[in-house]
């Protein structure tokens, strides 16, 4: 049970070679590029949908900061598209693998802080240290604060993944419980079934408001770092 | 947890990085954003090019010598 209940987190293997970069892949096509003058109904929605996130999420940049538009609106998009993508039926999630989250957390967040360091030495080392603080408490906290500086990506990898792949066992649990209780009694089924259907629209809002925090995390450390 | 199963880290984030920093960013730089309508001026905007500063006579095809 315990091995079926995580199996759909397992990387996909197909006559053992690895399908998880056409997985990964996939969410791509779904963004067309096209060369016309006057875009279709698909690529005007995207357009006016990174055009509010953008507007939204760099206004509070300056111009060095907003020189990340386009990373951040990818990864938003992809993010996004690749949350939504996961919650069809008997398809895999690639954003429930730490090893990718970590993959996009730490460039990320390792390109803010070595920005930071580049450019802004001395506002870069006063984060270490907040204000204020008596003397004594001066070298514990330094420390504490360099833990929390290297603990970020984690925090932002880890925190994607468990939000993902805590929806999916959710949803997999009280998938199974529904089912099982079609036999036994039909009205308690009923309630498993309607509580489903409220979990999946949550799913759906999860899906994409992780896509959002994850980005507006990066956009904060970039902000503290420009 | 699968997911800590590190035999399957690279292909996972050689695959990311390929579709997230190279198609995704490709992809995303190719869009269009049209300017707003708005009302422009119908007068022609003067140009400050010196060939055409005046029309010359030998420009003029009525003013070749006849062939």
């Amino acid at each position: 049970m315990n091995e079926n209940l995580f199996a759909s987190f397992a990387t996909p293997t197909m006559m053992g070679l690895p399908i998880v970069i056409l997985i990964i892949m996939f969410p791509s096509i779904l963004f067309p590029s096209s060369n016309r003058l006057i875009n279709n109904r698909l690529i005007s929605i995207q357009q006016w949908l990174v055009q509010l996130t953008s507007k939204q999420m760099m206004t509070i940049h300056n111009n060095k900061g907003q020189t990340w538009t386009l990373m951040l609106m990818s990864l938003i998009l992809f993010i996004g598209s690749t949350n939504l993508l996961g919650l069809l039926p008997h398809s895999f999630t690639p954003t429930t693998q730490l090893s990718m989250n970590l993959g996009m957390a730490i460039p990320l967040w390792a390109g803010t802080v070595f920005m930071g360091f580049r450019h802004k030495t001395k506002a870069a080392l006063a984060h270490f240290l907040p204000q204020g603080t008596p003397i004594f408490l001066i070298p514990m906290l330094v420390i504490i604060e360099t833990i929390s500086l290297f603990i970020q990506p984690m925090a932002l990898a880890v925190r994607l993944t468990a939000n993902i792949t805590a929806g999916h066992l959710l949803i997999h649990l009280i998938g199974g419980a529904t089912l099982a209780l079609m036999d036994i009694s039909p009205s308690t089924a009923l309630i498993t079934f309607i509580i489903l259907i409220l979990l999946t629209i949550l799913e759906f809002a999860v899906a994409m408001i992780q896509a959002y925090v994850f980005t507006l995390l990066v956009s904060l450390y970039l902000h503290d770092n420009t | 947890m699968p997911q800590l199963d590190t035999s399957t880290w690279f292909i996972n984030i050689v695959s990311m990085i390929l579709t997230l920093f190279i198609v995704f960013q490709l992809k995303i730089s190719k869009h269009s954003y049209p300017m707003h309508p708005e009302a422009k001026t119908t007068k022609m905007a003067k140009r400050l090019t010196p060939w055409e500063s005046k029309w010359t006579k030998i420009y003029s095809p009525l003013s070749l010598p006849q062939q």
